[in-house]
């Protein structure tokens, strides 16, 4: 479960990286609290997203670099934790910013006080520079292709400490959110990564034609590998800490001394411990050792010694992913509704959440693509109108007869008279999703449906296979918010034919192209009228606020209805902190509840305990 | 092996001109048994170790017999503690754990049948045949045992379960049994190239013996003792490395076999962590270490059975 716990994390961050919304928003700096004296000590975490690679380089563009977000890793913004609004951030190195209502234009403050930790000033070059790395890694700001949504098409310096950066003619309302989401690094440090004609390179990929356009990117996407594996001799971080030795078992950051807000930040040391399995973090919780850890799976009795620990305190919030059981619908009898409907009627949520996350999942109320406290929040009393799909066997009998389906000595039958067996496929290295999908398996089981479960050696192989069509039924991730268009981008985007190139919206043959899900292109409605899931999704990126919650209504509820996916449960984001060293963590609930603990403490919590 | 020697001198009918083959044959199958029953009861350990190992073949012919295709399950005793109703207490969706190693036996021995078969015969045909023709055969099946011996097993088995999903025990064994015959054709080559330079196979070939003949009658029942024990201890090499597979998870998901269950125990359960799910973890464990008890015991008792020094001792 380490991996999924990660995934789900990565996937949370990747969604609020390319979150959505119209809505300008303006940043404050008023972040950080009373300025209390700093209290020193060591403050000691594990890193939820990656595990800890000694011979790795310091360098936020390598997917394992010894890079840490929030201690010596640096954004321009910080995403709030809000269900519905991707816009809504915490000020990082920027400390507010403007923008016009369609996002066409950002203008951004950066700190004034930012300084790296080798005593230079953070400007709006190193910003730039970063762009410009961020460019030869590919994005949705940062798209090459100028018919991109959402892409940046010009990046001025103001001054060394504002930029202003425009929009292409593709606006998207994800702009903002992804442009606050990017990582700085100093210029004098990454900047000759950059050839001294990159600008000018840039400028020929997004707006020449031909084969100058086409040499142009490549020379930029050719820059990828070089910037990736580049390893600077040490770190020079413009967080609250910066790296000091790392070795396969920790690594060990110190303070800081020029980071802008550096009275706020209370320990004088960060460890960061590595772990190669939940186990290990279970382990570490129950000896006291952690000060905090992101999210974790962890089975009930675990759960139990870990609130047994001194000082130990568990803080749950909102987590805007749930889990649920997918249909290729190109496949039969999954193709067929009246099927998707009786297996929801027969599987008891409540149950499977109990017996596969019981501490960091709540049962799914219903099935609406969506996370039940952001559904509430998208469709206020029409939440409660959706079908529930509570356990009810007469009315699954009902929807197998419909779909054709007959019972032969107390087992169904495919209408052809065949036996149906149910696969329902799941990565190994998921052991909540694997007992999911067992204690599913067997309640179908108990309702004369045969059903196994089929587990496969790795997350990568399980998704190519997903990908390549080859599974039935398989465990997927939906409701990644809080952008509206990333939430049904999960069931109405590339898994399920709907494809974005240059702009343009196709839908692709199911079996082709990663398209597993092969659902229909249009489908019926009922009131909304006969629809295209696909399109209405992709709108979602830029219309207006209430066009954006009417189309996720209609979407809503022609999930709830048509069942692409079974919704089981939502996570929660379950944290673990321990009061015996340090106190003032966010409580319950807390929009900052998804970032690390580094970043706590620049938003001045995290104080160390008084003796 | 002198008197091994002199038995198949005895039960051939050339070397027995005056007798009858058939009642030499069956005396001699009768003295054998008798001989077997003889060292079992020598030791209670040599008996408790067959005990053991026909216990666990029953409980692989019957045990999924003696419950429902579909074991049933508490909703309300998840990870329930060991009690008189469950004796190794419950798994994580409360079914009983001594149910799921009973009925996930059949599958592990089946492996480690086959597994054994198949080690046991590649080996022995390949060792045996290399080390009488000697030359030119002999070069080519020993480069071809170095490259299976060059094999690393594990990581070619993490590899082929992302394209083979194992579903049946046989194939399972299939590949176990032809990743490790190497070993076993390269004893029985040494002792082949031994054994053929001695007087008895010398004599075998100066009275005009077929080949097949020496191959089957003279050599083979002298290296019996050393195949049988490796087939029985191939038996716990697979048991393991399935086992092993399985708790890994890169094969099959069945929720009664005993590395699955391993596996949910430490992953799902926090087995290591906690004691809740400890049965859950111990269950299979004690199989495990049970099955390779009697086994070892056996092979304790077979030494004996074959090498005839031993038994007048």
């Amino acid at each position: 479960m380490k991996r999924l716990a990660a995934i789900v994390a990565l996937a949370a961050t990747l969604a609020t990286a390319t979150a959505c919304g119209t809505t300008g928003t303006t940043g404050t700096t008023g972040n950080t609290g009373a300025a209390q004296t700093a209290g020193g000590g060591v403050f000691t975490t594990i890193d939820g997203s990656k595990q800890i690679n000694a011979s790795a380089p310091i360098n936020p563009f390598n997917p394992v670099g010894s890079v840490f977000a929030g201690y010596n890793g640096m954004a321009l913004a910080w995403p709030k934790n809000d269900p519905v609004d991707p816009n809504q951030f915490y000020p990082g190195l920027a400390s507010s910013w403007t923008t016009t209502p369609d996002q066409s234009e950002v203008v951004i403050h950066l700190q004034p006080d930012a300084r790296w930790s080798d005593g230079k000033p953070v400007t709006s070059e190193d910003v730039r520079v970063s762009i410009g790395l961020a460019y030869t890694q590919g994005g949705t700001a940062y798209a090459l292709d100028p018919r991109a949504a959402g892409a940046a098409a010009d990046i001025h310096v103001v001054d060394a400490k504002t930029l202003k950066i425009t929009q292409g003619a593709n606006r998207s309302g994800m702009f903002l959110s992804n442009l606050l989401s990017t990582v700085v690094v100093p210029a004098h440090v990454f900047g000759r990564l950059l050839p001294a004609d990159f600008w000018h390179t840039l400028k020929v990929a997004q707006d020449g034609e031909g084969p100058a356009a086409e040499q142009a990117k490549a020379e930029i996407t050719g820059l990828a590998e070089k910037v990736i594996a580049f390893g600077p001799a040490h770190d020079v971080s413009a967080g609250p800490f910066v790296l000091e030795r790392v070795n396969p078992g920790a690594a060990l950051l110190k303070r800081n001394p020029y980071f802008y807000n550096s009275k706020a930040i209370a320990p004088d040391k960060v460890k960061v411990l590595n772990y190669t399995g939940n186990e290990q973090i279970w382990n570490y919780l129950i000896s006291g050792r952690l000060d905090n850890a992101p999210f974790t799976s962890v089975p009930t009795a675990v759960m139990e010694r870990i609130r047994g620990a001194g000082g130990s305190k568990v803080i749950k919030g909102y987590s805007p992913v749930a889990t649920s059981m997918a249909f290729n619908q190109a496949h039969k009898p999954y193709d067929n509704v009246h099927v998707r409907r009786a297996l929801a009627y027969l599987i008891d949520r409540a149950q499977v959440t109990k017996i596969a996350s019981p501490e960091g999942g709540t049962p799914a109320v219903t099935t609406s693509g969506i996370h039940a406290k952001a559904a509430r929040a998208w469709l206020d009393g029409g939440f409660d109108t959706l079908e529930r799909y509570r356990v009810d066997a007469a009315k699954a009998d009902a929807e197998l007869r419909a779909a054709g389906m007959t019972k032969r000595d107390g087992r169904w039958a495919l209408p052809d008279g065949k036996p149906w067996q149910v696969q329902i496929h799941v990565p190994a290295s998921f052991s909540d999703w694997v007992a999911a999908a067992k204690s599913i398996s067997s309640q179908l089981g108990d309702h004369g449906i045969d059903a196994t479960v089929v587990t496969a050696a790795d997350y990568t192989l399980y998704l190519g296979e997903l990908a390549d069509g080859k599974y039935d039924v398989a465990f997927w991730l939906i409701g990644l918010g809080p952008s509206p268009y990333n939430i049904f981008q999960r069931l109405y985007g590339q898994a399920n034919g709907w494809q974005m190139f240059g702009g343009r919206l196709s839908h692709v043959a199911p079996g082709t192209q990663g398209n597993w899900m092969g659902g229909p292109e249009t489908v019926d409605a009922g009131a909304d009228g006969r629809v295209n899931p696909g399109e209405l999704t992709s709108r979602l990126s830029y219309a207006t606020p209430e066009e954006r919650k009417r189309v996720v209504g209609v979407l809503a509820r022609l999930t709830n209805e048509q069942l692409p996916v079974i919704q089981l449960w939502d996570y929660v984001n379950t944290q673990f902190v321990n009061t015996s060293r340090y106190t003032a963590f966010p409580p319950d609930d807390h929009d900052a509840l998804r970032l690390s603990s580094g970043v706590w403490m620049q938003l001045g919590m995290i104080k160390k305990r008084q003796a | 092996m002198s008197i091994m020697t002199n038995a198949q001198e005895t039960t051939d009918p050339r070397s027995a001109p005056g007798g009858t083959p058939g009642v030499t044959r069956a005396t001699l199958r009768r003295n054998f048994w008798r001989g077997v029953w003889r060292v079992l009861r020598r030791k209670p350990s040599r008996m408790v170790g067959v005990v053991i190992v026909a216990g666990f073949a029953v409980m692989g012919v019957a045990g999924p017999l003696l419950y429902p295709d579909h074991l049933p399950r508490d909703d309300d005793a998840l990870y329930a503690p060991p009690s008189l109703r469950h004796p190794f207490g419950t798994d994580f969706e409360g079914t009983d754990v001594l149910a799921l190693v009973i009925t996930g036996a059949r599958y592990v021995l089946l492996t480690g049948l086959a597994t054994a078969v198949i080690t046991v015969a590649l080996g022995t045909l390949i060792g045996l045949f290399a080390g009488f023709r000697r030359g030119r055969w002999d070069t080519v099946l020993m480069r071809v045992t170095d490259v299976n011996l060059a094999i690393p097993g594990l990581p070619l088995l993490l590899v082929l379960s992302t394209v083979w999903k194992f579903e049946s025990p046989l194939e399972m064994g299939l590949v176990l049994g032809l990743l490790g015959w190497g070993g076993i054709a390269r004893a029985v080559r040494s002792q082949t190239l031994s054994l053929r330079e001695r007087g008895f196979i010398e004599a075998a070939r100066g009275l005009g013996l077929p080949t097949t003949h020496i191959i089957g009658r003279e050599l083979l029942p002298s290296m019996a003792p050393y195949i049988a024990m490796n087939m029985l201890i191939a038996v716990t090499g697979a048991v393991y490395a399935q086992v092993g597979l399985f708790f890994l998870g890169v094969l099959p998901f069945e929720s009664n076999n005993w590395g699955v269950m391993l596996n949910l125990a430490v992953f799902n359960g926090g087995a290591l962590t906690t004691a809740a799910a400890l049965p859950y973890l111990m269950a299979p464990l004690l199989a495990i270490l049970l099955l390779t008890l009697g086994i070892v015991l056996i092979v304790d008792a077979m030494d004996e059975i074959f090498n005839p020094r031993l038994r007048e001792e």
